[in-house]
Protein backbone atom coordinates (compact mmCIF):
# COMPACT_ATOMS: atom_id res chain seq x y z
CA UNK A 1 0.00 0.00 0.00
CA UNK A 2 1.37 3.34 -1.11
CA UNK A 3 -0.33 5.12 1.75
CA UNK A 4 1.80 3.18 4.20
CA UNK A 5 5.09 4.09 2.55
CA UNK A 6 7.09 5.95 5.19
CA UNK A 7 3.85 7.48 6.51
CA UNK A 8 5.55 9.00 9.51
CA UNK A 9 8.36 10.68 7.64
CA UNK A 10 6.65 13.99 7.06
CA UNK A 11 5.04 13.92 10.51
CA UNK A 12 8.39 13.28 12.15
CA UNK A 13 10.13 16.03 10.25
CA UNK A 14 7.51 18.56 11.25
CA UNK A 15 7.12 17.71 14.91
CA UNK A 16 5.70 21.09 15.86
CA UNK A 17 2.89 20.92 13.37
CA UNK A 18 2.19 17.29 14.14
CA UNK A 19 2.00 18.02 17.85
CA UNK A 20 -0.32 20.99 17.34
CA UNK A 21 -2.67 18.98 15.16
CA UNK A 22 -2.54 16.14 17.65
CA UNK A 23 -3.29 18.54 20.51
CA UNK A 24 -6.33 19.87 18.67
CA UNK A 25 -7.63 16.35 18.40
CA UNK A 26 -6.57 15.56 21.95
CA UNK A 27 -8.72 18.41 23.19
CA UNK A 28 -11.76 17.09 21.34
CA UNK A 29 -11.18 13.56 22.57
CA UNK A 30 -10.51 14.69 26.14
CA UNK A 31 -13.77 16.65 26.12
CA UNK A 32 -15.69 13.63 24.93
CA UNK A 33 -14.12 11.22 27.41
CA UNK A 34 -14.64 13.66 30.29
CA UNK A 35 -18.26 14.32 29.38
CA UNK A 36 -19.03 10.65 28.94
CA UNK A 37 -17.48 9.95 32.34
CA UNK A 38 -19.46 12.73 34.01
CA UNK A 39 -22.68 11.73 32.25
CA UNK A 40 -22.05 8.11 33.17
CA UNK A 41 -21.44 9.14 36.76
CA UNK A 42 -24.58 11.28 36.78
CA UNK A 43 -26.67 8.45 35.39
CA UNK A 44 -25.24 6.09 37.96
CA UNK A 45 -25.92 8.54 40.77
CA UNK A 46 -29.44 9.12 39.55
CA UNK A 47 -29.94 5.39 39.50
CA UNK A 48 -28.66 5.04 43.03
CA UNK A 49 -30.86 7.89 44.08
CA UNK A 50 -34.04 6.22 43.04
CA UNK A 51 -33.28 2.68 43.96
CA UNK A 52 -33.52 2.34 47.69
CA UNK A 53 -32.30 -1.18 48.10
CA UNK A 54 -32.41 -4.59 46.49
CA UNK A 55 -35.79 -5.71 47.80
CA UNK A 56 -37.42 -2.30 47.70
CA UNK A 57 -39.43 -0.23 45.30
CA UNK A 58 -39.41 3.53 45.27
CA UNK A 59 -42.66 5.31 44.54
CA UNK A 60 -42.75 8.81 43.04
CA UNK A 61 -45.31 11.13 41.60
CA UNK A 62 -45.70 10.31 37.94
CA UNK A 63 -45.33 13.86 36.63
CA UNK A 64 -42.22 14.71 38.71
CA UNK A 65 -39.01 15.64 36.91
CA UNK A 66 -36.79 14.27 39.68
CA UNK A 67 -37.21 12.84 43.19
CA UNK A 68 -37.09 16.20 44.95
CA UNK A 69 -40.08 17.67 43.12
CA UNK A 70 -42.35 14.68 43.56
CA UNK A 71 -45.35 15.23 45.88
CA UNK A 72 -47.29 12.30 47.39
CA UNK A 73 -49.91 12.24 50.13
CA UNK A 74 -48.96 10.28 53.26
CA UNK A 75 -52.49 8.84 53.29
CA UNK A 76 -51.24 6.45 50.62
CA UNK A 77 -49.04 4.69 53.16
CA UNK A 78 -51.73 2.72 55.05
CA UNK A 79 -53.31 1.76 51.71
CA UNK A 80 -49.98 0.49 50.43
CA UNK A 81 -49.41 -1.52 53.60
CA UNK A 82 -52.71 -3.28 52.99
CA UNK A 83 -51.78 -4.18 49.41
CA UNK A 84 -51.00 -7.90 48.97
CA UNK A 85 -47.30 -8.62 48.43
CA UNK A 86 -46.19 -5.46 50.21
CA UNK A 87 -44.61 -6.02 53.62
CA UNK A 88 -44.09 -2.41 54.63
CA UNK A 89 -44.17 1.20 53.38
CA UNK A 90 -42.49 4.29 54.81
CA UNK A 91 -42.29 7.94 53.69
CA UNK A 92 -39.10 9.70 52.65
CA UNK A 93 -38.96 13.48 52.12
CA UNK A 94 -35.98 14.92 50.29
CA UNK A 95 -34.71 18.39 51.24
CA UNK A 96 -32.06 19.84 48.95
CA UNK A 97 -29.87 22.86 49.66
CA UNK A 98 -31.03 23.31 53.24
CA UNK A 99 -27.64 22.86 54.93
CA UNK A 100 -25.88 26.14 54.22
CA UNK A 101 -22.46 24.73 55.18
CA UNK A 102 -22.86 21.88 52.64
CA UNK A 103 -25.27 22.95 49.91
CA UNK A 104 -24.88 19.64 48.07
CA UNK A 105 -25.97 17.54 51.04
CA UNK A 106 -29.46 16.08 51.02
CA UNK A 107 -31.47 16.00 54.24
CA UNK A 108 -33.98 13.18 54.40
CA UNK A 109 -37.14 13.41 56.42
CA UNK A 110 -38.02 9.91 57.59
CA UNK A 111 -39.98 8.01 60.20
CA UNK A 112 -37.41 7.13 62.94
CA UNK A 113 -39.09 3.76 63.40
CA UNK A 114 -39.56 3.02 59.70
CA UNK A 115 -37.66 0.24 57.93
CA UNK A 116 -35.34 2.65 56.04
CA UNK A 117 -33.86 4.25 59.15
CA UNK A 118 -33.57 0.83 60.80
CA UNK A 119 -30.83 0.10 58.29
CA UNK A 120 -28.57 2.95 59.39
CA UNK A 121 -25.49 1.61 61.17
CA UNK A 122 -24.27 4.02 63.83
CA UNK A 123 -20.55 4.45 64.36
CA UNK A 124 -21.27 6.79 67.24
CA UNK A 125 -24.39 7.96 69.02
CA UNK A 126 -27.87 6.59 68.23
CA UNK A 127 -31.02 7.14 66.20
CA UNK A 128 -32.88 10.43 66.67
CA UNK A 129 -35.92 10.52 68.97
CA UNK A 130 -37.18 14.12 68.66
CA UNK A 131 -37.80 16.95 66.19
CA UNK A 132 -34.75 18.86 67.48
CA UNK A 133 -32.31 16.15 66.61
CA UNK A 134 -30.47 15.04 63.52
CA UNK A 135 -28.32 12.05 62.52
CA UNK A 136 -25.54 12.69 60.06
CA UNK A 137 -23.84 10.47 57.44
CA UNK A 138 -20.18 9.77 58.18
CA UNK A 139 -18.94 11.52 55.03
CA UNK A 140 -20.88 14.70 55.76
CA UNK A 141 -19.70 14.53 59.37
CA UNK A 142 -16.09 14.33 58.20
CA UNK A 143 -16.61 17.21 55.78
CA UNK A 144 -18.15 19.47 58.41
CA UNK A 145 -16.08 18.11 61.35
CA UNK A 146 -19.21 17.15 63.27
CA UNK A 147 -19.32 14.93 66.30
CA UNK A 148 -22.17 13.78 68.51
CA UNK A 149 -23.38 16.69 70.63
CA UNK A 150 -22.56 19.34 68.02
CA UNK A 151 -25.17 21.58 66.45
CA UNK A 152 -26.03 21.61 62.76
CA UNK A 153 -28.37 24.19 61.24
CA UNK A 154 -30.92 22.98 58.71
CA UNK A 155 -33.03 25.71 57.09
CA UNK A 156 -31.77 27.97 59.87
CA UNK A 157 -32.99 25.67 62.66
CA UNK A 158 -30.36 24.48 65.16
CA UNK A 159 -30.47 20.70 65.53
CA UNK A 160 -28.41 18.54 67.85
CA UNK A 161 -26.36 15.80 66.24
CA UNK A 162 -27.21 12.63 68.15
CA UNK A 163 -25.72 10.00 65.85
CA UNK A 164 -23.29 9.43 62.98
CA UNK A 165 -24.12 6.58 60.61
CA UNK A 166 -22.78 4.70 57.61
CA UNK A 167 -25.00 2.89 55.15
CA UNK A 168 -22.82 2.52 52.04
CA UNK A 169 -24.93 4.53 49.64
CA UNK A 170 -22.94 7.61 48.68
CA UNK A 171 -25.68 10.23 48.66
CA UNK A 172 -27.02 9.03 51.99
CA UNK A 173 -23.60 8.95 53.65
CA UNK A 174 -23.13 12.51 52.38
CA UNK A 175 -26.54 13.51 53.78
CA UNK A 176 -28.47 13.47 57.03
CA UNK A 177 -31.80 12.24 58.45
CA UNK A 178 -34.33 14.29 60.43
CA UNK A 179 -37.76 13.51 61.79
CA UNK A 180 -40.56 13.50 59.20
CA UNK A 181 -42.74 16.25 60.77
CA UNK A 182 -39.73 18.62 60.87
CA UNK A 183 -38.94 17.95 57.21
CA UNK A 184 -42.59 18.51 56.28
CA UNK A 185 -42.67 21.83 58.07
CA UNK A 186 -39.39 22.98 56.44
CA UNK A 187 -40.67 22.00 53.00
CA UNK A 188 -44.17 23.35 53.65
CA UNK A 189 -45.57 19.93 52.81
CA UNK A 190 -47.87 19.06 55.72
CA UNK A 191 -49.35 15.61 55.21
CA UNK A 192 -47.18 15.09 52.17
CA UNK A 193 -43.92 13.41 51.20
CA UNK A 194 -41.76 13.24 48.08
CA UNK A 195 -41.17 9.50 48.06
CA UNK A 196 -42.57 6.35 49.57
CA UNK A 197 -40.25 3.38 49.96
CA UNK A 198 -41.89 -0.01 49.77
CA UNK A 199 -40.56 -3.27 51.15
CA UNK A 200 -41.78 -6.35 49.39
CA UNK A 201 -42.76 -9.62 50.99
CA UNK A 202 -39.92 -12.14 50.83
CA UNK A 203 -41.66 -14.26 48.22
CA UNK A 204 -42.85 -11.38 46.09
CA UNK A 205 -41.17 -10.73 42.73
CA UNK A 206 -40.58 -6.99 42.02
CA UNK A 207 -42.14 -7.22 38.55
CA UNK A 208 -45.41 -8.63 39.88
CA UNK A 209 -45.53 -6.10 42.71
CA UNK A 210 -44.92 -3.30 40.24
CA UNK A 211 -47.89 -4.41 38.16
CA UNK A 212 -50.16 -4.57 41.19
CA UNK A 213 -49.14 -1.09 42.34
CA UNK A 214 -49.46 0.38 38.86
CA UNK A 215 -52.99 -0.98 38.64
CA UNK A 216 -54.15 0.20 42.05
CA UNK A 217 -52.33 3.54 42.15
CA UNK A 218 -52.24 4.93 38.61
CA UNK A 219 -50.66 8.30 39.62
CA UNK A 220 -47.43 6.66 40.80
CA UNK A 221 -44.16 5.88 39.09
CA UNK A 222 -42.59 2.70 40.43
CA UNK A 223 -38.83 2.39 40.29
CA UNK A 224 -37.29 -1.00 40.87
CA UNK A 225 -33.71 -0.72 39.64
CA UNK A 226 -31.04 1.78 38.73
CA UNK A 227 -31.48 1.58 34.98
CA UNK A 228 -35.15 2.24 35.19
CA UNK A 229 -34.41 5.10 37.52
CA UNK A 230 -32.24 6.71 34.90
CA UNK A 231 -34.95 6.46 32.35
CA UNK A 232 -37.56 7.84 34.69
CA UNK A 233 -35.44 10.77 35.89
CA UNK A 234 -35.98 13.65 33.51
CA UNK A 235 -32.97 15.46 34.92
CA UNK A 236 -30.66 12.52 34.45
CA UNK A 237 -31.98 12.29 30.92
CA UNK A 238 -31.21 15.95 30.45
CA UNK A 239 -27.66 15.45 31.68
CA UNK A 240 -27.02 12.61 29.29
CA UNK A 241 -28.62 14.45 26.37
CA UNK A 242 -26.55 17.53 27.09
CA UNK A 243 -23.46 15.35 27.24
CA UNK A 244 -24.32 13.94 23.84
CA UNK A 245 -24.80 17.38 22.32
CA UNK A 246 -21.52 18.61 23.78
CA UNK A 247 -19.75 15.48 22.58
CA UNK A 248 -21.01 16.13 19.06
CA UNK A 249 -19.80 19.72 19.33
CA UNK A 250 -16.42 18.49 20.53
CA UNK A 251 -16.32 16.17 17.55
CA UNK A 252 -17.06 19.06 15.21
CA UNK A 253 -14.52 21.33 16.84
CA UNK A 254 -11.86 18.62 16.81
CA UNK A 255 -12.72 17.79 13.20
CA UNK A 256 -12.53 21.39 12.08
CA UNK A 257 -9.20 21.76 13.87
CA UNK A 258 -7.82 18.75 12.05
CA UNK A 259 -9.21 19.90 8.70
CA UNK A 260 -7.68 23.29 9.23
CA UNK A 261 -4.17 22.20 10.14
CA UNK A 262 -4.12 19.42 7.58
CA UNK A 263 -5.34 21.76 4.89
CA UNK A 264 -2.56 24.18 5.74
CA UNK A 265 -0.09 21.37 5.54
CA UNK A 266 -1.50 20.22 2.20
CA UNK A 267 -1.30 23.70 0.74
CA UNK A 268 2.27 24.04 1.95
CA UNK A 269 3.20 20.70 0.45
CA UNK A 270 1.56 21.20 -2.93
CA UNK A 271 4.80 20.54 -4.76
CA UNK A 272 5.25 17.29 -2.84
CA UNK A 273 1.90 15.99 -4.03
CA UNK A 274 2.57 17.30 -7.54
CA UNK A 275 5.80 15.35 -7.52
CA UNK A 276 4.12 12.14 -6.36
CA UNK A 277 1.61 12.62 -9.13
CA UNK A 278 4.40 13.25 -11.68
CA UNK A 279 6.22 10.05 -10.76
CA UNK A 280 3.07 8.01 -11.27
CA UNK A 281 1.07 8.06 -8.04
CA UNK A 282 -2.65 7.91 -8.74
CA UNK A 283 -5.07 10.31 -7.06
CA UNK A 284 -6.20 7.55 -4.73
CA UNK A 285 -2.64 6.83 -3.72
CA UNK A 286 -1.93 10.50 -2.99
CA UNK A 287 -5.20 10.90 -1.09
CA UNK A 288 -4.54 7.71 0.87
CA UNK A 289 -1.19 9.06 2.01
CA UNK A 290 -2.78 12.23 3.37
CA UNK A 291 -5.54 10.25 5.08
CA UNK A 292 -3.06 7.95 6.81
CA UNK A 293 -1.15 10.98 8.04
CA UNK A 294 -4.37 12.40 9.46
CA UNK A 295 -5.27 9.18 11.23
CA UNK A 296 -1.78 8.73 12.65
CA UNK A 297 -1.89 12.30 13.93
CA UNK A 298 -5.22 11.85 15.63
CA UNK A 299 -4.17 8.56 17.18
CA UNK A 300 -1.28 10.47 18.75
CA UNK A 301 -3.90 12.99 19.81
CA UNK A 302 -6.00 10.22 21.32
CA UNK A 303 -3.03 8.96 23.31
CA UNK A 304 -2.76 12.42 24.83
CA UNK A 305 -6.49 13.11 25.02
CA UNK A 306 -7.67 9.93 26.76
CA UNK A 307 -5.74 10.42 30.02
CA UNK A 308 -6.41 14.16 29.95
CA UNK A 309 -10.13 13.38 29.61
CA UNK A 310 -10.08 11.03 32.58
CA UNK A 311 -8.40 13.67 34.74
CA UNK A 312 -10.60 16.37 33.21
CA UNK A 313 -13.74 14.56 34.37
CA UNK A 314 -12.69 14.86 38.01
CA UNK A 315 -11.78 18.49 37.49
CA UNK A 316 -15.11 19.19 35.78
CA UNK A 317 -17.09 17.59 38.59
CA UNK A 318 -15.25 19.50 41.29
CA UNK A 319 -15.52 22.72 39.28
CA UNK A 320 -19.28 22.19 39.07
CA UNK A 321 -19.35 21.54 42.84
CA UNK A 322 -21.07 18.23 42.23
CA UNK A 323 -18.75 15.81 44.04
CA UNK A 324 -21.56 14.96 46.47
CA UNK A 325 -23.72 13.63 43.66
CA UNK A 326 -21.45 12.48 40.90
CA UNK A 327 -18.33 10.35 40.90
CA UNK A 328 -17.10 10.31 37.27
CA UNK A 329 -17.27 6.82 35.84
CA UNK A 330 -14.68 6.07 33.21
CA UNK A 331 -15.57 2.83 31.50
CA UNK A 332 -13.63 0.89 28.88
CA UNK A 333 -16.51 1.61 26.53
CA UNK A 334 -16.24 5.33 27.30
CA UNK A 335 -12.53 5.28 26.47
CA UNK A 336 -13.22 3.13 23.42
CA UNK A 337 -15.71 5.65 22.19
CA UNK A 338 -13.17 8.43 22.73
CA UNK A 339 -10.64 6.52 20.65
CA UNK A 340 -13.22 5.73 18.00
CA UNK A 341 -14.20 9.36 17.82
CA UNK A 342 -10.53 10.29 17.51
CA UNK A 343 -10.01 8.04 14.53
CA UNK A 344 -13.27 9.32 13.07
CA UNK A 345 -12.04 12.89 13.47
CA UNK A 346 -8.85 11.89 11.69
CA UNK A 347 -10.64 10.26 8.79
CA UNK A 348 -13.35 12.90 8.40
CA UNK A 349 -10.94 15.77 9.00
CA UNK A 350 -8.52 14.28 6.51
CA UNK A 351 -11.03 13.69 3.71
CA UNK A 352 -11.20 17.18 2.32
CA UNK A 353 -7.44 17.87 2.60
CA UNK A 354 -6.82 14.47 0.95
CA UNK A 355 -9.15 15.38 -1.87
CA UNK A 356 -7.35 18.68 -2.30
CA UNK A 357 -3.97 16.96 -2.32
CA UNK A 358 -5.17 14.50 -4.94
CA UNK A 359 -6.28 17.33 -7.19
CA UNK A 360 -3.02 19.27 -7.18
CA UNK A 361 -2.11 19.84 -10.82
CA UNK A 362 1.47 18.61 -11.27
CA UNK A 363 2.30 20.99 -14.11
CA UNK A 364 1.45 24.15 -12.21
CA UNK A 365 2.78 23.12 -8.83
CA UNK A 366 6.10 21.92 -10.21
CA UNK A 367 6.53 24.97 -12.42
CA UNK A 368 6.38 27.10 -9.28
CA UNK A 369 9.31 25.08 -7.96
CA UNK B 1 13.13 -1.40 -21.94
CA UNK B 2 13.53 -0.02 -25.51
CA UNK B 3 12.77 3.63 -26.15
CA UNK B 4 9.43 4.95 -27.32
CA UNK B 5 8.70 6.81 -30.52
CA UNK B 6 7.25 10.25 -29.83
CA UNK B 7 4.90 11.86 -32.33
CA UNK B 8 3.54 15.37 -31.83
CA UNK B 9 0.99 16.63 -34.35
CA UNK B 10 -0.27 20.21 -34.44
CA UNK B 11 0.16 20.57 -30.71
CA UNK B 12 -1.14 23.88 -29.38
CA UNK B 13 -1.29 25.00 -25.76
CA UNK B 14 -2.96 28.28 -24.92
CA UNK B 15 -3.71 29.96 -21.61
CA UNK B 16 -6.73 32.03 -22.52
CA UNK B 17 -5.69 34.31 -25.32
CA UNK B 18 -1.97 33.72 -24.85
CA UNK B 19 -0.70 30.93 -27.10
CA UNK B 20 2.33 29.32 -25.48
CA UNK B 21 2.82 26.49 -28.00
CA UNK B 22 1.62 27.09 -31.52
CA UNK B 23 0.99 24.19 -33.90
CA UNK B 24 4.08 22.16 -32.99
CA UNK B 25 4.68 18.95 -34.95
CA UNK B 26 7.67 16.59 -34.82
CA UNK B 27 8.70 12.96 -34.59
CA UNK B 28 11.39 11.58 -32.28
CA UNK B 29 12.64 8.07 -33.06
CA UNK B 30 13.15 5.45 -30.33
CA UNK B 31 16.49 5.86 -28.62
CA UNK B 32 17.19 9.37 -29.87
CA UNK B 33 18.67 12.01 -27.56
CA UNK B 34 17.05 15.33 -28.42
CA UNK B 35 18.16 18.81 -27.38
CA UNK B 36 15.16 21.09 -26.86
CA UNK B 37 16.38 24.66 -26.96
CA UNK B 38 14.86 28.11 -26.98
CA UNK B 39 14.85 31.39 -25.12
CA UNK B 40 13.28 31.70 -21.72
CA UNK B 41 9.53 31.69 -22.11
CA UNK B 42 9.62 30.02 -25.52
CA UNK B 43 7.62 27.03 -24.24
CA UNK B 44 10.19 24.30 -23.50
CA UNK B 45 8.82 23.36 -20.09
CA UNK B 46 5.28 23.48 -21.41
CA UNK B 47 6.16 21.06 -24.23
CA UNK B 48 7.87 18.59 -21.89
CA UNK B 49 4.87 18.64 -19.57
CA UNK B 50 2.54 17.89 -22.45
CA UNK B 51 4.75 14.99 -23.61
CA UNK B 52 4.79 13.58 -20.08
CA UNK B 53 1.00 13.95 -19.54
CA UNK B 54 1.45 16.46 -16.72
CA UNK B 55 -0.59 18.89 -18.79
CA UNK B 56 -2.96 18.57 -21.74
CA UNK B 57 -2.74 20.28 -25.14
CA UNK B 58 -5.48 22.71 -26.08
CA UNK B 59 -5.52 20.98 -29.45
CA UNK B 60 -3.41 18.51 -31.39
CA UNK B 61 -2.26 15.01 -30.55
CA UNK B 62 0.71 13.43 -28.79
CA UNK B 63 1.56 9.76 -29.21
CA UNK B 64 4.24 8.14 -27.03
CA UNK B 65 4.90 4.52 -27.90
CA UNK B 66 1.37 3.23 -28.39
CA UNK B 67 -0.29 5.66 -25.97
CA UNK B 68 -2.39 8.63 -27.09
CA UNK B 69 -1.16 10.90 -24.32
CA UNK B 70 -3.46 13.82 -25.13
CA UNK B 71 -6.49 11.61 -24.48
CA UNK B 72 -5.43 10.04 -21.16
CA UNK B 73 -8.02 10.69 -18.49
CA UNK B 74 -6.10 8.84 -15.77
CA UNK B 75 -2.45 9.37 -16.62
CA UNK B 76 -0.92 7.94 -13.43
CA UNK B 77 -0.20 4.56 -14.96
CA UNK B 78 1.35 6.06 -18.11
CA UNK B 79 3.57 8.25 -15.99
CA UNK B 80 4.90 5.46 -13.85
CA UNK B 81 5.29 2.89 -16.62
CA UNK B 82 6.46 4.94 -19.56
CA UNK B 83 8.00 8.29 -18.56
CA UNK B 84 10.70 9.48 -16.23
CA UNK B 85 11.06 13.14 -15.29
CA UNK B 86 14.09 15.12 -14.23
CA UNK B 87 13.19 18.66 -13.24
CA UNK B 88 15.32 21.77 -13.14
CA UNK B 89 15.05 21.84 -9.37
CA UNK B 90 15.61 18.26 -8.29
CA UNK B 91 12.25 18.09 -6.42
CA UNK B 92 13.32 15.45 -3.95
CA UNK B 93 11.03 15.10 -0.96
CA UNK B 94 13.01 16.53 1.94
CA UNK B 95 11.46 14.23 4.56
CA UNK B 96 12.35 11.01 2.77
CA UNK B 97 15.80 9.45 2.54
CA UNK B 98 17.66 9.33 -0.76
CA UNK B 99 16.74 5.69 -1.17
CA UNK B 100 13.06 6.34 -0.39
CA UNK B 101 12.99 9.15 -2.94
CA UNK B 102 14.30 6.81 -5.61
CA UNK B 103 11.68 4.26 -4.62
CA UNK B 104 8.69 6.59 -5.08
CA UNK B 105 7.76 5.41 -8.62
CA UNK B 106 8.17 1.78 -7.52
CA UNK B 107 5.87 2.36 -4.54
CA UNK B 108 3.17 3.58 -6.91
CA UNK B 109 3.71 0.50 -9.05
CA UNK B 110 3.21 -1.77 -6.05
CA UNK B 111 6.72 -3.24 -6.08
CA UNK B 112 7.51 -5.09 -2.87
CA UNK B 113 9.65 -3.47 -0.25
CA UNK B 114 12.67 -5.74 -0.51
CA UNK B 115 12.74 -5.51 -4.29
CA UNK B 116 12.29 -1.74 -4.09
CA UNK B 117 15.30 -1.17 -1.88
CA UNK B 118 17.39 -3.53 -3.98
CA UNK B 119 16.46 -1.59 -7.14
CA UNK B 120 17.08 1.75 -5.44
CA UNK B 121 20.53 0.68 -4.33
CA UNK B 122 21.35 -0.52 -7.82
CA UNK B 123 20.18 2.77 -9.38
CA UNK B 124 22.07 4.82 -6.81
CA UNK B 125 25.12 2.74 -7.72
CA UNK B 126 24.65 3.72 -11.37
CA UNK B 127 24.71 7.42 -10.44
CA UNK B 128 27.63 6.92 -8.02
CA UNK B 129 25.70 7.48 -4.78
CA UNK B 130 25.29 3.95 -3.41
CA UNK B 131 26.84 4.98 -0.11
CA UNK B 132 24.40 7.84 0.45
CA UNK B 133 21.16 5.84 0.38
CA UNK B 134 20.21 6.69 3.96
CA UNK B 135 21.07 10.37 3.75
CA UNK B 136 18.42 13.06 3.56
CA UNK B 137 18.36 15.25 0.43
CA UNK B 138 19.26 18.27 2.53
CA UNK B 139 22.63 16.71 3.28
CA UNK B 140 23.59 16.37 -0.41
CA UNK B 141 25.14 18.87 -2.79
CA UNK B 142 23.10 20.23 -5.72
CA UNK B 143 24.85 17.93 -8.19
CA UNK B 144 24.31 14.88 -5.98
CA UNK B 145 20.65 15.70 -5.61
CA UNK B 146 20.24 15.97 -9.34
CA UNK B 147 21.87 12.55 -9.73
CA UNK B 148 19.39 11.14 -7.22
CA UNK B 149 16.61 12.69 -9.30
CA UNK B 150 17.99 10.91 -12.38
CA UNK B 151 18.09 7.62 -10.48
CA UNK B 152 14.46 8.19 -9.53
CA UNK B 153 13.51 9.02 -13.12
CA UNK B 154 15.09 5.75 -14.25
CA UNK B 155 13.53 3.64 -11.48
CA UNK B 156 10.46 2.71 -13.48
CA UNK B 157 12.60 1.76 -16.51
CA UNK B 158 10.95 4.43 -18.64
CA UNK B 159 10.76 4.38 -22.41
CA UNK B 160 10.93 8.16 -22.46
CA UNK B 161 13.12 10.30 -20.25
CA UNK B 162 12.18 13.98 -20.05
CA UNK B 163 14.68 16.35 -18.48
CA UNK B 164 13.96 20.05 -17.97
CA UNK B 165 17.18 22.05 -17.58
CA UNK B 166 18.73 19.28 -15.47
CA UNK B 167 22.01 21.19 -15.15
CA UNK B 168 20.52 24.63 -14.76
CA UNK B 169 21.67 25.03 -11.18
CA UNK B 170 24.97 23.13 -11.43
CA UNK B 171 28.60 24.03 -12.08
CA UNK B 172 30.37 22.61 -15.10
CA UNK B 173 31.87 19.56 -13.36
CA UNK B 174 28.56 18.50 -11.88
CA UNK B 175 26.84 19.27 -15.18
CA UNK B 176 29.19 17.04 -17.09
CA UNK B 177 28.39 14.18 -14.75
CA UNK B 178 24.68 14.66 -15.27
CA UNK B 179 25.14 14.69 -19.05
CA UNK B 180 27.06 11.47 -18.92
CA UNK B 181 24.28 9.80 -16.94
CA UNK B 182 21.63 10.90 -19.44
CA UNK B 183 23.76 9.64 -22.33
CA UNK B 184 24.38 6.38 -20.45
CA UNK B 185 20.64 5.87 -19.96
CA UNK B 186 20.20 6.09 -23.70
CA UNK B 187 23.20 3.85 -24.47
CA UNK B 188 22.39 1.20 -21.87
CA UNK B 189 18.61 0.97 -22.12
CA UNK B 190 17.86 2.53 -25.50
CA UNK B 191 15.67 5.07 -23.74
CA UNK B 192 14.39 8.00 -25.77
CA UNK B 193 15.69 11.17 -24.07
CA UNK B 194 14.44 14.72 -24.58
CA UNK B 195 16.36 17.43 -22.73
CA UNK B 196 15.45 21.10 -22.52
CA UNK B 197 18.45 23.25 -21.76
CA UNK B 198 20.36 26.44 -22.29
CA UNK B 199 23.54 24.55 -21.50
CA UNK B 200 26.01 24.65 -24.39
CA UNK B 201 27.26 21.19 -23.42
CA UNK B 202 23.89 19.82 -24.51
CA UNK B 203 24.76 20.25 -28.18
CA UNK B 204 27.82 18.01 -27.82
CA UNK B 205 25.75 15.12 -26.46
CA UNK B 206 22.50 15.38 -28.44
CA UNK B 207 21.72 13.58 -31.70
CA UNK B 208 19.80 16.57 -32.94
CA UNK B 209 17.93 19.63 -31.76
CA UNK B 210 14.43 20.99 -31.65
CA UNK B 211 14.32 24.73 -31.29
CA UNK B 212 11.41 26.82 -30.06
CA UNK B 213 10.89 30.51 -30.72
CA UNK B 214 7.81 32.03 -29.13
CA UNK B 215 6.08 28.68 -29.05
CA UNK B 216 6.83 27.72 -32.64
CA UNK B 217 9.24 25.05 -33.79
CA UNK B 218 11.82 26.73 -36.04
CA UNK B 219 14.22 23.95 -36.95
CA UNK B 220 14.23 20.20 -36.84
CA UNK B 221 17.84 20.03 -37.93
CA UNK B 222 19.76 16.80 -37.44
CA UNK B 223 23.18 18.31 -36.78
CA UNK B 224 22.65 18.88 -33.09
CA UNK B 225 22.57 22.64 -33.59
CA UNK B 226 21.19 24.33 -30.54
CA UNK B 227 18.95 27.22 -31.50
CA UNK B 228 19.22 30.29 -29.39
CA UNK B 229 21.31 30.50 -26.29
CA UNK B 230 19.47 33.38 -24.71
CA UNK B 231 19.07 33.60 -20.99
N1 LIG C 1 -0.14 28.42 -16.01
C1 LIG C 1 0.21 29.38 -16.90
N2 LIG C 1 -0.64 30.38 -17.16
C2 LIG C 1 -0.32 31.34 -18.06
N3 LIG C 1 0.82 31.36 -18.73
C3 LIG C 1 1.72 30.38 -18.51
C4 LIG C 1 1.45 29.35 -17.60
N4 LIG C 1 2.51 28.51 -17.59
C5 LIG C 1 3.40 29.01 -18.47
N5 LIG C 1 2.92 30.13 -19.01
C6 LIG C 1 3.59 30.95 -20.02
O1 LIG C 1 3.99 30.13 -21.08
C7 LIG C 1 5.19 30.62 -21.64
C8 LIG C 1 6.15 29.47 -21.80
O2 LIG C 1 6.54 29.04 -20.52
P1 LIG C 1 7.57 27.86 -20.32
O3 LIG C 1 7.75 27.67 -18.88
O4 LIG C 1 7.15 26.68 -21.12
O5 LIG C 1 8.88 28.49 -20.97
P2 LIG C 1 10.35 27.89 -20.97
O6 LIG C 1 10.78 27.83 -22.39
O7 LIG C 1 10.41 26.65 -20.18
O8 LIG C 1 11.13 29.05 -20.21
P3 LIG C 1 12.40 28.91 -19.25
O9 LIG C 1 13.59 28.72 -20.14
O10 LIG C 1 12.44 30.25 -18.55
O11 LIG C 1 12.16 27.79 -18.35
C9 LIG C 1 5.70 31.71 -20.72
O12 LIG C 1 5.44 32.96 -21.34
C10 LIG C 1 4.88 31.53 -19.48
O13 LIG C 1 4.63 32.80 -18.90
MG1 LIG D 1 11.28 26.05 -18.39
Amino acid sequence: MTALFAPLSSLRRRPGRTLLTALGTALGIATIVALLAVAGGAEHAAGEFYSLGASDLGLFQKAAADPTTSVLSTTLIPKLRRTPGIADATPLLLLVGEVSRAPGAIVFGADPSGFLTQRLVFSSGRMLTSRRQIVVGDQLARQLHLAVGDTLRVHGRPLTVVGIYHIGVAYQDQGAFVDMPLAQSIAGMDGETTTIAVKLGVTERPAAAKRTIAQRFPGLTVIADAQEATRAGANAQLVSNAALVIAVLALLIGGIGVINTMLMSVVERRSEFALLSAVGWSRWQVAGRVLVEGVVTTVIGAAIGLPVGVLGADWLVSELGAQEFVAPRTTAWGLGRGLLVGVLIGVLGGLYPAWRAARVSPAQALAQG
Amino acid sequence: MPGARVIAEHVTRAYGASVVLDDVSFVVEPGELIALTGASGSGKTTLLQLLGSLDRPTSGSIIVGDTAVHRLSRPARFRRETVGFVFQLHHLLPTLTVSQNVQLPLVAAGVRRRERSRRALELLGEVGLADRDRALPGDLSGGERQRVAIARALAGEPQLLLADEPTGALDSVASERVWRLLVAARERHGTTVIVASHDSMLAEHADRGLSLVDGRLVSGSSDGGAGEEAA
